[in-house]
């Protein structure tokens, strides 16, 4: 936690809506009282399908003014159980790096630092039981957000209702809290 | 006809937003009257969310239009300009390089014209991320022009611009720059204003007769920017348009001052941000997102004991040299960074070599090292610029040059290549 600013990076494929992520988590943060946050999405040639780096940072007293990628992350969302075969990204994890992964089986940490803390959520599931999916697969961002709220307690599910109102309108807002809902209530830590 | 009234309801909010979206929200702000849009990366969210503005009646009366090209872009503004309107555009990269031809015209005209340029390398290799060296190539057109640091300062930069350039001594085209990607796709919170407040600080939009030099009238045809034979007044309006923006300095600085009573924001003198320079005795010359960070490496080299400042340099067209002279004086050593090219120049970075070229004759005996980092958005991370700052500490330790300048200029950063 360099200079009391929270790390988060995400690691997810083309098309897993992490990008979304990164700036609703930013957006969650600041709401719930945080004094700064920033959304970093890396862009590049994106493809469905190909690894995506994406990250945020934020801070509850001091205002964030680096624009660099995260390198030692506090916490990291991972969209993709099969990104943990990619040596960048599993080398990525660092000690101390609390991730939250979106599987339904448990994880093979043979190769991960020792001293991590891993939860489970299956966000996966959990929009496919509530049709939340896009022509490019299920939308994981909100019920990933839901699960990282609830194991770290940055923001609720107040604010989630909030935010997404604001965003995506009220049509949307019961179905994205339902899954957010879901995964706030089955998240569990490995 | 384009309508005059628009009606935009708009409380003081903070939003986390992009900062292609803050640029949009300042020309809703400023009740642009008429928005020209062409896309291309990283710009295109800026004019997609003046598009969604538009459509969605948040910016009554306010014309949109899509023309083929960017070199359209700049051509149907400037109509629109000379007609009377307060106009916006945006663009990056590429698109600037082909709107070059009408960047001139604009200047030439004395056309108060507003641009966002989410700035991009040059092609060929395409590329697409932050490096100044798109606006930097419209440098001697006549247009002004800044570089921001944070996404409020995009917002904020946009509003102060309108300002500085309708005003009647001066009524001349400026690009608001920032780093494509670095500010344009990344999110941070940002105020924006109440439109009352706005309203407020910019000047009125023009009325129907259109701006006071141009009288612009179709019952009393005229033309304008006709041939004109050496004899006739060119070389004049060249003088005039050096002249107006050598003067525009006290301009921006008393826009800067006034946004600061109205607002409660600053940005240093308007030309300059200075930070940690009192006491320095290394200093670096730094512009863009670049700045920002470069704060956080100042502050953490203070914390380990040493005398380093910065200079944020946010005018590069009019060229604070009053400013750059005073704090070269300040220290013993001083960096320019660049994150752009000036290929062949005597330093090959565009500000670097303009900072030395202002320090002659002056007797002031800093050491100035020309720098480049960034260069096609590689990424500069904070650690890489407390390197920065070391190396300028080294210089004064020593008072030798590092051993691995290419042509007196150190590429930091760059792939050792054969």
């Amino acid at each position: 936690m360099a200079n009391g600013i929270i790390e988060i990076s995400f690691a997810a494929r083309g098309g897993q809506t992490a990008v979304t992520a990164s700036q609703l988590l930013a957006q969650f943060a600041y709401d719930k009282g945080f004094k700064d946050a920033i959304a970093i999405p890396i862009i590049g040639a994106e493809r469905r399908g190909a690894p995506i780096w994406a990250f945020t940072k934020i801070s509850k007293n001091k205002m964030i003014k680096t624009y660099d990628s995260v390198v030692n992350p506090n916490y990291m969302l991972i969209f993709d159980t099969s990104l943990l075969e990619i040596p960048n990204i599993r080398n990525s994890i660092k000690e101390g790096t609390i991730l939250l992964i979106n599987s339904n089986k448990p994880i093979d940490n043979t190769n991960l630092p020792k001293n991590i803390k891993i939860y489970l959520v299956d966000a996966t599931k959990i929009c496919i039981d509530n049709s939340f999916m896009l022509s490019s697969g299920p939308i994981l961002n909100i019920p990933m957000l839901g699960a990282f709220g609830k194991i770290t307690g940055f923001y609720d599910l107040e604010v989630m209702e909030n935010i997404i109102r604001d965003e995506f309108g009220e049509k949307r807002l019961s179905k994205n809290m339902k899954v957010a809902k879901d995964a706030f209530n089955s998240v569990k830590e490995e | 006809m384009i309508s005059k009234t628009n009606n935009i309801i708009q409380k003081r909010e903070t939003k986390i937003i992009k900062g292609n979206v803050a640029a949009a929200y300042a020309a809703k702000s400023a009740r642009v009257q008429m928005i020209s849009a062409y896309p291309i990366t990283p710009q295109t969210t800026v004019v997609e969310k003046l598009s969604e503005f538009v459509d969605g009646g948040e910016m009554p009366g306010t014309q949109y239009i899509k023309v083929e090209s960017e070199h359209s872009v700049m051509a149907s503004v400037i109509g629109a300009s000379i007609a009377g309107t307060r106009t916006f555009t945006a663009t990056s990269g590429q698109g600037l390089f082909y709107m070059n031809e009408m960047i001139h015209w604009a200047a030439g005209t004395r056309l108060p014209i507003v641009t966002a340029i989410a700035s991009r390398g040059a092609a060929p290799p395409w590329n697409i991320w932050a490096d100044f060296s798109d606006v930097i190539n419209a440098r001697d057109t006549g247009w002004m022009s800044a570089f921001c640091a944070t996404h409020q300062e995009i917002y904020d930069e946009i509003l102060m611009s309108y300002k500085v350039c309708e005003d009647y001594d001066v009524l001349l085209p400026k690009f608001v720059a920032y780093g494509g990607f670095i500010l344009s796709h990344t999110s941070k919170p940002v105020i924006i204003e109440d439109q009352d407040l706005v309203d407020q600080y910019l000047p009125p939009l023009p009325d129907e007769k259109g701006w006071p030099q141009i009288f612009l009238d179709p019952e009393r045809p005229m033309m304008h920017g006709n041939l004109i034979m050496p004899s006739g007044f060119y070389s004049e309006f060249r003088m005039k348009i050096q002249d107006t923006l050598m003067k525009t300095k006290d301009k921006i600085k008393i826009a800067s001052k006034e946004f600061e009573k109205t607002f409660g924001r600053s940005y240093g003198n308007g030309l300059i941000e200075e930070f940690n320079m009192d006491d320095a005795d290394v200093g670096i010359i730094i512009y863009g997102d670049l700045a920002l960070q470069m704060e956080q490496a100042v502050e953490e080299l203070r914390e380990e004991g040493y005398k380093v400042g910065m200079v944020k340099l946010r005018h590069y067209r009019p060229f604070p040299t009053e400013d750059i002279r005073k704090i070269a004086k300040k220290v013993e050593v001083l960096g320019v960074m660049d994150r752009a090219t000036a290929f062949g120049s005597p330093t090959g970075g565009p500000v670097s070599g303009d900072v030395l070229s202002c320090l002659y004759d002056t007797g002031i005996t800093t050491k100035v090292l020309p720098m480049m980092a960034g260069i096609g958005g590689r990424e500069v991370t904070l650690v890489q610029q407390k390197e920065e700052l070391k190396t300028l500490i080294k210089i004064k330790e020593t008072g030798e040059l590092p051993n691995n300048l290419i042509h007196g200029t150190l590429w930091d950063g760059i792939l050792e290549v054969k």
